[in-house]
C-alpha cells in the first residue's frame, strides 16, 4: 500500500516544489532576509521531495525506501532540466544511507533527523551539479554554494520536522489498516508462511 | 546472496543503481523523449494549475497591501497623463510620417514579420542550481529548440526542450545562457551573460565605448540564436579596469523571472547555427 501511496504524493510533492514553493520561498527570504543576511537575493530551494523520501525511509523497509527514492527522483527530474534518474540515482543512496544509519541506531532521534536533513541536501545539490557539468553546463562554485546551497540547508532544516510529523502521521495510519485486517487473513497469511 | 537466499542488500542497491544508470543513458540518447512527455502530461497539469493559484494569492495580497499606495500614485498618473496628451499628438504625427517613409522604402521591421505563441507558466526548475521554466507549449503548437521566448517587457529566454504539450526555458540569467548584445545608444556590442546571482552581466565591452547607467541593452542578432531589438534590460553599473581588454556591466531585466506568469514563443525565428564555419575554419 505504500508503495502505490508514493506515486500520487511524491508527484504532489514535486508539483508544489516546482510552482507555490518558489513564491513561499521568495516570500520567506524577504521576510528572514532582514534577520539573516545569508538569505538576502539567494536562490535556494525547498526540496520537498528529498524530504519526505528521505523521512519515510527512516521508519520503511529498504524496498520501500527504494521505491519511494526511485519514483520521486522521475518525478523531480520530470520537471527539471536533469535527464530522467539522475535524482532517483541520488535519493536510491541517500536512502540506502539512512537505511542504514536509522537501523543502527537504538533510538532515532530528531536531531539525528536534522544531521541527515543536511548531508543528504548536501549530497542531492552536489551530485545535481556534477551531473549538470557533465551535461556540458559550468557553475561558479563559490556561488553556487553561497545562493543556492546554503540557503536550501536552512529551509531543508526548517521543513524537516512538519514533514516528518506528516510522514509519521501517515506511516502510523498505514500501519493500523494493515493491524485491522480481518482475523482469518492473517491466519491465512500465517498458514502460508509456515507451509 | 545471503545464506538465508535471499539478496544482500548491496546486490540491491547495486541493481536500483544500474536500473537509474541506465535510465539516465537513456535519457541523455533521447530514447525516452515520448514516454518522458506522455509522463510528464499530469505533472504538468498539476504544476500549472498550483502555479497560477499561487501567483493569483500572490497578486491578490500585494494588491491589498498597495492599496493606498495605488490611489495616490493614481492621481500623480492622472496629472502626468495630462501633459502628455500633447506630447502624444506630436508623437503620432512623427509615426504616420515614418509609416509613409517605411511604405516608400519597401522596408519592414523584423518584429512586424514575427509569429508569437502565448504561452502559460507551468513550473519552475526545482533544482535552484539551473534557472528555467516550464511552459505549456510543445512541438504539436510548433514550439521548436532554440526559438526565441520574450515577454512585453524583453527576453525571457530561449527553448531547449520540448516535449507534446511543454517546453523548457532556458532563462537569460541562468549561469549557462549568453545572449550577443548592443547598448541602444552607442551601439556597442557585447555578450550577456547570467550569473549565479541572478543579474545580467554584459562581458566583452571594448574599453573605448562610453557606457552610461540607465543605457538601454537589446539583442544584436550575431551569432543567429536570437533575432535583434529585443529588449534585455538596462545597464545599472559599469565595471572598468585598466588592466583587462574589455569593460563590463551589470544589466537589470525588466523582467522578475520569480513571478512569469505568460510569455510569448517566436514561433515564426529559426536559430542559424554558424558552427559549421568555425569547423571549415579549424579544418
Amino acid at each position: 500500500m505504500g508503495r502505490y501511496l508514493s506515486i500520487p504524493i511524491l508527484s504532489l510533492a514535486a508539483a508544489l516544489s516546482a510552482s507555490i514553493m518558489p513564491q513561499m520561498i521568495e516570500f520567506a527570504a524577504a521576510v528572514l532576509g532582514s534577520f539573516t543576511p545569508i538569505l538576502e537575493n539567494t536562490r535556494g530551494q525547498i526540496s520537498l521531495v528529498l524530504l519526505v523520501v528521505m523521512t519515510w525511509s527512516v521508519r520503511s523497509s529498504l524496498t520501500d525506501s527504494f521505491v519511494w527514492a526511485f519514483v520521486g527522483g522521475i518525478a523531480m527530474d520530470l520537471l527539471s532540466i536533469l535527464p530522467l534518474g539522475a535524482s532517483s540515482f541520488a535519493l536510491v543512496l541517500i536512502v540506502f544511507a539512512v537505511h542504514i544509519v536509522s537501523h543502527q541506531l537504538y533510538q532515532v532521534r530528531i536531531v539525528s533527523i536534522l544531521v541527515m536533513t543536511v548531508l543528504s541536501t548536501f549530497f542531492l545539490q552536489f551530485f545535481t551539479w556534477q551531473i549538470l557539468v557533465l551535461l556540458g553546463n559550468s557553475y561558479d562554485i563559490p556561488a553556487l554554494i553561497r545562493l543556492v546551497l546554503m540557503p536550501t540547508i536552512v529551509y531543508n532544516l526548517a521543513a524537516t520536522l512538519p514533514v516528518y510529523s506528516f510522514v509519521r502521521w501517515m506511516q502510523k495510519r498505514l500501519e493500523g489498516r494493515l493491524q485491522s485486517v480481518p482475523s482469518t487473513l492473517t491466519q491465512e497469511a500465517g498458514a502460508r508462511t509456515s507451509l | 546472496m545471503r545464506s538465508d537466499g535471499r539478496p544482500s542488500r548491496f546486490l540491491f542497491l547495486a541493481l536500483m543503481l544500474g536500473l537509474c544508470g541506465g535510465l539516465m543513458l537513456l535519457a541523455i540518447a533521447g530514447v525516452l523523449t515520448p514516454a518522458e512527455s506522455i509522463a510528464a502530461a499530469p505533472l504538468h497539469g498539476v504544476s500549472g494549475a498550483l502555479n497560477r493559484l499561487s501567483l493569483t494569492l500572490n497578486r491578490a495580497f500585494e494588491e491589498l497591501n498597495s492599496l493606498g499606495q495605488l490611489r495616490e500614485r493614481i492621481a500623480v498618473l492622472e496629472e502626468q497623463l495630462a501633459s502628455r496628451q500633447i506630447e502624444l499628438i506630436q508623437l503620432r504625427e512623427a509615426a504616420s510620417d515614418y509609416d509613409r517613409l517605411v511604405g516608400l522604402l519597401s522596408y519592414t521591421t523584423a518584429l512586424e514579420n514575427q509569429e508569437f505563441l502565448t504561452a502559460d507558466v507551468i513550473a519552475f526548475d526545482p533544482s535552484g542550481i539551473a534557472r528555467s521554466v516550464i511552459i505549456n507549449r510543445g512541438s504539436r503548437d510548433g514550439v521548436a529548440v532554440g526559438m526565441p521566448v520574450v515577454t512585453d517587457l524583453g527576453l525571457v529566454g530561449r527553448i531547449v526542450r520540448v516535449s507534446a504539450n511543454a517546453a523548457q526555458v532556458q532563462l537569460i540569467n541562468d549561469e549557462n545562457s549568453s545572449v550577443s548584445a548592443r547598448l541602444q545608444t552607442t551601439r556597442a556590442e557585447g555578450s550577456i551573460i547570467g550569473q549565479a546571482s541572478g543579474v545580467l552581466r554584459m562581458t566583452f565591452i571594448d574599453l573605448d565605448e562610453n557606457i552610461t547607467q540607465g543605457d538601454l541593452v537589446i539583442t544584436s542578432g550575431l551569432g543567429g540564436n536570437f533575432p535583434p531589438d529585443i529588449v534585455v534590460g538596462q545597464v545599472t553599473s559599469i565595471r572598468q579596469f585598466e588592466f583587462e581588454l574589455f569593460q563590463e556591466a551589470e544589466v537589470r531585466s525588466l523582467i522578475d523571472f520569480d513571478i512569469l506568469e505568460f510569455v510569448l514563443v517566436i514561433t515564426s525565428f529559426q536559430p542559424i547555427d554558424i558552427s559549421v564555419f568555425d569547423q571549415s575554419e579549424g579544418s
